[in-house]
């Protein structure tokens, strides 16, 4: 599947992995949706969370790091605290240093994405900063998320 | 003012007809020790924000019309880290019947390439509805004027 078809398609049976997030309250914005912003911490906390949890990742001492380097979402319907919320995640693209997320919001039970976007990643030494391959652990963890 | 031609991205100050400065927060950044990417979205949002109610005098708690984020999109360059002052700038490039594109790029001292850039797209809805409707006519003035 291309990443052209893939971001097409957003359907919850296309995403491998499935999170549930609970909205805070000060997650609303003075319309009385969740703002915007937040839904790229989101984002952040569920491709990390899956990094640490699948891929052994080490936020304290890990020497290879995940820097996000393009990241994007369009949004659809609003959500607002207290729903609790779904986030699906899957890999569209799996590079030698890079990977690209795809992910999704869904209502509680939702089929249909109700925003989605997209997290791009590139591994790099923490000390360097220089761009590195994706450590092994972390690679076959994501080859589990390809769409 | 530069003249953008075959890009929509700001690649520098001059292609910004707006701009703010943004001091960055302590909280701001994450456990890398850099502006965690999130916050670029806040940064984005302040200076759209600002620019509607300080150029376009919008009232977010009683006009009928409103704009919601439908789109956004940010290419992290080079990271920032408190205590940086962040300039934000925006730019109008793209308008139609109810939404608009601003492109933005956040930039730091002695360095004419934004550290991000991206892009913020809003749509004009009825407060109440939530249908779309035609950007009221002073809104479409001001960002001919800031195209």
């Amino acid at each position: 599947m291309t990443t052209q078809q893939s971001e097409q398609s957003q359907k919850r049976s296309d995403y491998p992995h499935i999170t549930m997030v609970p909205t805070r309250w000060a997650d609303n914005d003075l319309y009385g949706h969740v703002n915007n912003v937040t839904y790229y911490a989101y984002f952040d906390t569920v491709v990390n969370k899956y990094l640490i949890e699948h891929g052994g990742l080490d936020i304290f001492a890990a020497p290879v790091i995940g820097v996000a380097v393009e990241t994007m979402c369009r949004f659809k319907e609003s959500v607002a605290y207290p729903e609790t919320i779904e986030l699906g995640l899957r890999v569209a693209k799996l590079g030698n240093s890079s990977v690209r997320y795809e992910l999704a919001v869904f209502r509680m039970g939702g089929q249909d994405a109700i925003a989605s976007g997209h997290f791009v990643h590139v591994f790099v030494d923490r000390a360097s900063n220089k761009s590195v391959p994706i450590p092994l652990a972390i690679r076959a963890a994501l080859e589990k998320l390809k769409a | 003012m530069n003249t953008l031609t075959n890009t929509d991205e700001i690649t520098c100050r001059d292609d910004c007809t707006y701009m703010m400065d943004v001091p960055t927060r302590w909280n701001d950044n994450d456990q890398l020790g850099h502006v965690n990417n999130v916050m670029y979205y806040s940064y984005f949002e302040a200076v759209v924000v600002r620019f509607l109610m300080q150029e376009g005098g919008l009232d977010w708690m009683t006009d009928q019309t409103v704009p919601l984020a439908v789109e956004t999109l940010c290419k992290f360059r080079r990271s920032l880290s408190y205590p940086d002052m962040v300039e934000a700038g925006l730019r109008i490039t793209k308008m139609g019947n109810s939404s608009v594109t601003y492109s933005v790029g956040l930039f730091t001292e002695g360095n004419d390439a934004p550290a991000a850039l991206g892009h913020f797209v809003h749509v004009y809805v009825d407060r109440d509805t939530d249908s779309s409707v035609p950007i009221p006519d002073h809104f479409r003035a001001l960002y001919k004027r800031y195209s």
